[in-house]
């Protein structure tokens, strides 16, 4: 593996996670001092239940589903899934679209090594951002008056930052097994939606709820972190697809030609 | 050729179909030379150098650079092999010696004072972010990051787009002392005026399969030969065309140019019938040798 490679890839999305992870925090803070005013006048909304599972449960009367639905739900696997992947299609596609990565790879380096390198980098923005979800969850919950314990709020973290992971590897293989930047960021986004509609709607026919178990979302949130705390299936599940797509991504970089 | 092959290549091909790519190439270069591989855009000429470098894999055929397979020893082949490609694409964020940086990282390391040798050399502007420089300047970085860890083979692709005529001039007297050195040279163009100065022999490929590999000193002895004669008076071109060997007869008023092969006998023979002021031998121009072997489809 190329540390180098590594630093420059953090190196040249650092501004970008940076930002990120200002952002989450900020809106973190605002959620957590919105709900002492707004949550209990919502409550639980009657919702039907398809339109309930979008939302997280809907349960905005207490904090924790305030937060499962304001932030746990949408916001925080959208924003880091939308990171994860256009990391992992820049540094791979992207740098193979614009020509770069020909000049990289005539330098005496392995593909695989230089592909785990950036698969390194693409863990490490998915971590900065998933520790920012976890300081702004604690004084967000805090300035919300508390009432959800560190170890299910660094469960949420870990089972978020398990998602990113996932997602970063799956935009991996579709970008550095094609090399086009279309099928990495447009074929991952396409997978994470369908899994969030998965997730929410399987589970109401129950003859196609067993889809859910092929959903990355139903692995972070199916076991409600923020409520129940880690769910190791779930941590397990998207640890191995993590690596799986990974080995996926070196295995089909390593065998094709670089495109011109 | 000089010396052992430090490239050689086996019928190698590369097919992506719509008679586009590389057929059947087998080719040798030796240590020390300065080789030029030339032909138009779409010949085959970046094809060949990506497969060399492992970047791309061939549909049939083999090649060893310095021994060593470029399939399954392509790591240790690129320590040994500096690279410039024809489409030079760096990080735009980045200042030239961010990038020197990283590759000099990625190859374990390399001799400062080479690489500021070469800065100096070039007149490199190794602070400002590559995205702000312009082509020729680009081009420069590219250039010392292909020579800075001192490689026994240099493939560059089109390496003088976009230098000016000094930064050429430097380039090729380097060019020089790197052959001098017995460190060899596989350059690209698809123009000859660009490599002529330099190069000793010289391989010219036409969609995708090899035209002619010689030395540019055989080249120009199978040219055809050109002489313009001054006559007293105007002369008629109809007399000469049938000469034996004759290939081309232009007259302006009273002075004809002949093109021919082989003997000039018979031409002096016809042309001391009429008054001659002046005989002056006319060397094809290389770059039409050059052209007709781009333009015939089955030599």
């Amino acid at each position: 593996m190329s540390w180098a490679t590594t630093r420059l890839a953090l190196h040249l999305r650092a501004r970008a996670a940076v930002l990120a992870a200002l952002g989450f925090v900020a809106v973190l803070l605002m959620v957590g001092a919105l709900y002492p005013a707004v949550g209990h006048t919502i409550g639980k909304l009657n919702l039907p239940p398809s339109v309930a599972n979008l939302l997280g449960g809907a349960d905005y009367g207490t904090i924790t589903g305030w937060f499962r639905s304001e932030i746990a739900t949408i916001y925080a696997p959208l924003v880091i899934g939308a990171l994860a992947v256009t990391t992992a299609t820049g540094l791979t596609a992207g740098e193979e679209e614009i020509r770069i990565l020909a000049l990289v790879l005539a330098q005496p380096i392995r593909r695989s090594g230089l592909l785990t390198a950036k698969a390194v980098a693409v863990g490490a923005v998915v971590l900065a951002i998933a520790a920012a979800v976890w300081v702004g969850l604690i004084s967000g919950v805090a300035l919300g008056g508390g009432g959800i314990g560190l170890s299910h709020i660094t469960a949420l973290a870990v089972q978020l930052a398990l998602f990113g992971f996932a997602s970063g590897a799956l935009a991996l293989a579709l970008g550095a097994g094609t090399g086009r930047r279309a099928v990495g960021n447009g074929g991952a986004a396409a997978i994470l939606v369908a899994g969030w509609l998965i997730n929410s709607f399987a589970p109401l026919v129950s003859a196609i709820a067993w889809l859910r178990y092929l959903s990355l979302f139903y692995w972070y949130a199916g076991h409600d972190p923020l409520g129940r705390g880690v769910g190791v299936p779930g941590l397990v599940v998207l640890g191995s697809v993590s690596v799986a797509l990974t080995v996926t991504a070196v295995f089909a970089f390593d065998r094709r030609d670089l495109r011109a | 050729m000089g010396g052992a092959a430090v490239i050689s290549t086996n019928g190698l091909s590369k097919d992506y179909g719509s008679g586009r790519g590389l057929f059947g190439l087998d080719l040798e270069v030796g240590a020390g030379e300065i080789f030029g591989f030339l032909g138009p855009n779409g010949a085959g000429k970046s094809t060949t150098m990506r497969l060399l470098l492992d970047l791309i894999r061939p549909t049939s055929g083999s090649a060893c650079i310095l021994g060593l397979d470029t399939r399954r020893e392509s790591v240790e082949i690129r320590r040994r092999v500096g690279f410039l490609p024809g489409d030079l694409a760096l990080y735009p964020k980045l200042t030239g010696r961010n990038v020197l940086d990283y590759f000099a990282e990625l190859r374990g390391g390399v001799d400062a004072r080479t690489r500021a040798s070469l800065a100096e050399r070039f007149d490199a502007d190794l602070d400002r972010p590559l995205g702000q420089l312009s082509t020729g300047n680009r081009q420069k970085i590219g250039l010392i990051q292909a020579f800075m860890h001192e490689p026994e083979l240099l493939i560059l692709d089109e390496p003088i787009a976009g230098l000016d005529p000094l930064v050429q001039r430097s380039f090729h007297s380097l060019l020089r002392e790197v052959a001098a050195e017995g460190r060899t040279v596989f350059l690209s163009s698809h123009t000859l005026s660009e490599v002529e100065h330099v190069t000793s022999r010289l391989a010219i490929l036409r969609q995708g399969r090899l035209v002619v590999t010689d030395s540019l000193e055989n080249l120009r002895k199978v040219a055809v030969q050109r002489l313009e004669i001054e006559f007293a008076e105007p002369v008629d071109a109809a007399e000469f065309r049938g000469l034996p060997g004759v290939e081309t007869v232009e007259v302006n008023a009273r002075i004809m140019t002949i093109g021919f092969e082989g003997s000039a006998d018979a031409i002096v023979k016809a042309v001391a019938a009429h008054e001659v002021l002046a005989i002056r031998p006319r060397e094809e121009d290389l770059e039409e040798i050059f052209l007709r072997f781009y333009g015939e489809p089955d030599r």
